[in-house]
């Protein structure tokens, strides 16, 4: 990284509580386009609710937001989509009965004049992204519900890219993949790091992240526990996550 | 593609719809069979009018279902929006456009009513209008004294008993109404070769060419022989030019419009649809405003067809409605279903009820077979969906 770039996006002391569960506290991070930061941590590290913060899903009770820069609020996931941020949520954001058109611009849906679908625009366009991505499936008219679990996931993947963001936030995207399906989200990462985004990839797959990630940031118990190159080793990782070795113990 | 290929791949393909089309078919084919005059004009336009007004609630219906909620109030909502229209203009001697306005308006304010509890309170739409069936049925009562109004007579009465005939003339057929019909056959099939068009426009594979005559032929010829019927006996009843326009109208509110894509999204996944920025609230406010003015409409159709209000009126229509959407291919988990299934589910309601009662079984007997029917329909539904997640 070129040291003194503005990153795209800069979280600054984030904390989030539900109730007595600290989720986060003081985190920061920042994404710098055509980069991608890998979220690693526990489970109940804190990763999801940080990602849920970046999509505006949740709001953070303290902490400074900033992209390229200036300060935003996030009140909202269709004001995080209008700032340029989409994401793929861990728990799977996508409509089974419908096909694969219809999810891609779910939320988002291009329409005439009379306020009826432009199905034909919505098709070109989908079928050109997916190519751009190399995803594969039947048809784009195929409903979700008979595609298998790594398609959905390309689909999902896809349909971040709609609407120019340029940040993608990608939660645990190759969980419950086969080895060949994971071989294909990354490649889908890698390209979308090729368009110039900067892509947030959480996942407990460490040779996953250390296959795509320019940057690895640790979370663990809800704070900021160790950055490390993309290339640094499995055992340097693995010791930020679980604490080994740590100042404080 | 051949044509055999083709045709096997579509009723695979569509083998819920397929499905719902052949049992129609073999229905109307048993009953006319058994009783010759089944498919006689004069039958044939009672089985329009009577049943028009479920058809039209199961259009609404049909869009709850699909969001994920149902409406057990719409009976109520009938008789009540037909007191008000009644109180006005037999009562009161308004005109009969008065009685047809503040009905519908009863029935927006209705929809809202019941909106607001289920998308802004977040009440389950089965509880709130479970409370608005003994609500409007109430106030059914109150509106109309405990007692029937009747007679409308007059215009209003002409709204569910009228008909359309010898505007162009014709010796014992009415020609306006075969013109009616020609032009909708031919609007029909303009518009299925435009979708076909823009299909192969955009690469989606179509069915072979004489498939796709074949079928828009029997359409055609089905459609036409049903105008016929209808135009040598009492001609074009108005009440299925209401239904017709609001066939359409709905067809592309629910297949084409962002509102009607936004209403299967939120019936397949709400969190998910609610991630992806789909207002979720107000898609399940508006469907019960919807629903309320379409139980206006056929609150409407019903007292004229009844020509007077009466305060057990609609009793069980919410039934119906919904019989005919899950017969039609509604899902009951919700993201699934169309308005023409859920007109095809009613209308086999009504073929069923008519022919049974041409035949003279017993309302009983009547009342066993829908609900075997009923049963029948969603366990094939559910038996068609274990085996397509099997065949994946
Ligand atoms: N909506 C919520 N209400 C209450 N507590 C929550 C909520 N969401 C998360 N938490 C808590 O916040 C903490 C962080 O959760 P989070 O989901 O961010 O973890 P994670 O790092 O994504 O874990 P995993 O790897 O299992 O997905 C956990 O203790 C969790 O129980
Ligand atoms: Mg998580």
């Amino acid at each position: 990284m070129t040291p003194g770039r503005t990153p795209l996006l800069a979280l600054r002391q984030i904390s989030k509580n539900f109730g007595a569960v600290e989720a986060l506290v003081g985190v920061d991070l920042d994404v710098h386009a055509h980069e991608v930061v890998a979220l690693v941590g526990d489970n109940g590290a804190g990763k999801s609710t940080l990602a849920k913060v970046i999509a505006g899903v949740l709001q953070p009770d303290s902490g400074l937001i900033e992209m390229d820069g200036a300060p935003v609020t996030l009140p909202s996931a269709s004001a995080a989509n209008r700032l340029g941020v989409a994401s793929v949520f861990q728990d799977l954001a996508l409509c089974e009965n419908l096909d694969v058109t219809a999810n891609v611009f779910l939320g988002r849906e291009m329409y005439n004049r009379a306020g009826l679908l432009q199905e034909g625009q919505m098709e070109t366009e989908t079928r050109a992204l997916l190519r751009d991505l190399t995803v594969r499936v039947p048809s784009i008219r195929t409903p979700l519900r008979h595609l298998s679990g790594g398609q959905r996931q390309a689909v999902a993947i896809a349909r971040t890219v709609i609407g120019n963001p340029r940040i993608v936030v990608l939660d645990e995207p190759t969980a419950a993949l086969s080895v060949a399906h994971t071989a294909e989200v990354l490649t889908h990462i890698e390209r979308l790091r090729g368009m110039g985004l900067g892509v947030i990839l959480i996942s407990h797959n460490l040779n996953d992240v250390r296959a795509v990630a320019d940057r690895v940031e640790v979370l663990r118990h809800g704070r900021n526990n160790g950055s490390f190159r993309g290339d640094a080793s499995h055992e340097e990782i693995l010791a930020a996550i679980t604490g080994a070795g740590s100042p404080s113990l | 593609m051949n044509a055999i290929d083709s045709l096997r791949d579509m009723i695979t393909r569509n083998m819920r719809q397929s499905g719902i089309m052949v049992a129609f078919v073999a229905i109307v084919a048993f009953f006319a069979i058994l009783n010759p005059n089944f498919l006689s004009p004069t039958n044939l336009t009672n089985i329009v009018l009577q049943y028009s007004y479920i058809l039209i609630l199961a259009i609404g219906m049909l869009m709850i279902i699909v969001a994920g909620h149902i409406d057990l109030s719409v009976g109520s909502v009938v008789a009540l929006t037909g007191a008000v229209s009644a109180v006005l203009v037999i009562r009161n001697g308004m005109p009969w456009w008065v009685g047809v306005l503040a009905a519908i308006a009863v029935g927006l304010l209705v929809g809202a009513w019941q909106g607001f509890w289920v998308a802004y309170v977040g009440i389950p739409g089965f509880i709130v209008t479970l409370a608005g069936m003994l609500l409007f049925r109430g106030l059914t009562y109150l509106v109309l004294n405990n007692a029937s109004l009747s007679p409308f007579g007059g215009n209003y009465y002409d709204v569910a008993n009228g008909f359309l005939n010898g505007l162009l003339g014709g010796y014992g057929v009415d020609v306006f109404t075969l013109v009616i019909f020609g032009i909708a056959v031919v609007g029909y099939g303009v518009s299925q070769w435009r979708t076909r068009r823009g299909k192969i426009a955009y690469q989606q594979t179509v069915e072979s060419l004489p498939l796709f005559v074949v079928k828009l032929v029997i359409v055609a010829a089905v459609v036409m022989w049903f105008g016929y019927q209808l135009a040598s006996s009492r001609g074009l009843p108005l009440v299925l030019i209401i239904l017709a326009a609001l066939v359409i109208i709905y067809g592309l509110v629910t297949q084409r419009s962002v509102f009607g894509r936004h209403v299967y999204a939120v019936g397949g996944n709400r969190h998910a649809a609610e991630l992806s920025g789909v207002k979720v609230k107000k898609v399940y406010f508006w469907i019960f405003v919807n629903m309320g003015f379409l139980a206006s409409v056929a609150g409407v159709v019903y007292s004229s067809r009844m020509n007077g209000a009466q305060p057990s009126a609609g009793n069980m229509f919410e039934l119906d409605a919904i019989a005919a959407c899950f017969i039609g291919g509604a899902s009951t988990t919700g993201g699934v279903g169309r308005v023409g299934g859920a007109m095809i589910g009613g209308l086999i309601m009504a073929v069923m009820s008519n022919g049974m009662q041409l035949m003279g079984v017993p309302q009983s007997m009547q009342q066993v077979v829908k609900g075997l029917v009923l049963l029948l329909a969603v366990a094939f539904d559910i038996w068609n969906k274990r085996r397509a997640s099997v065949v994946r």
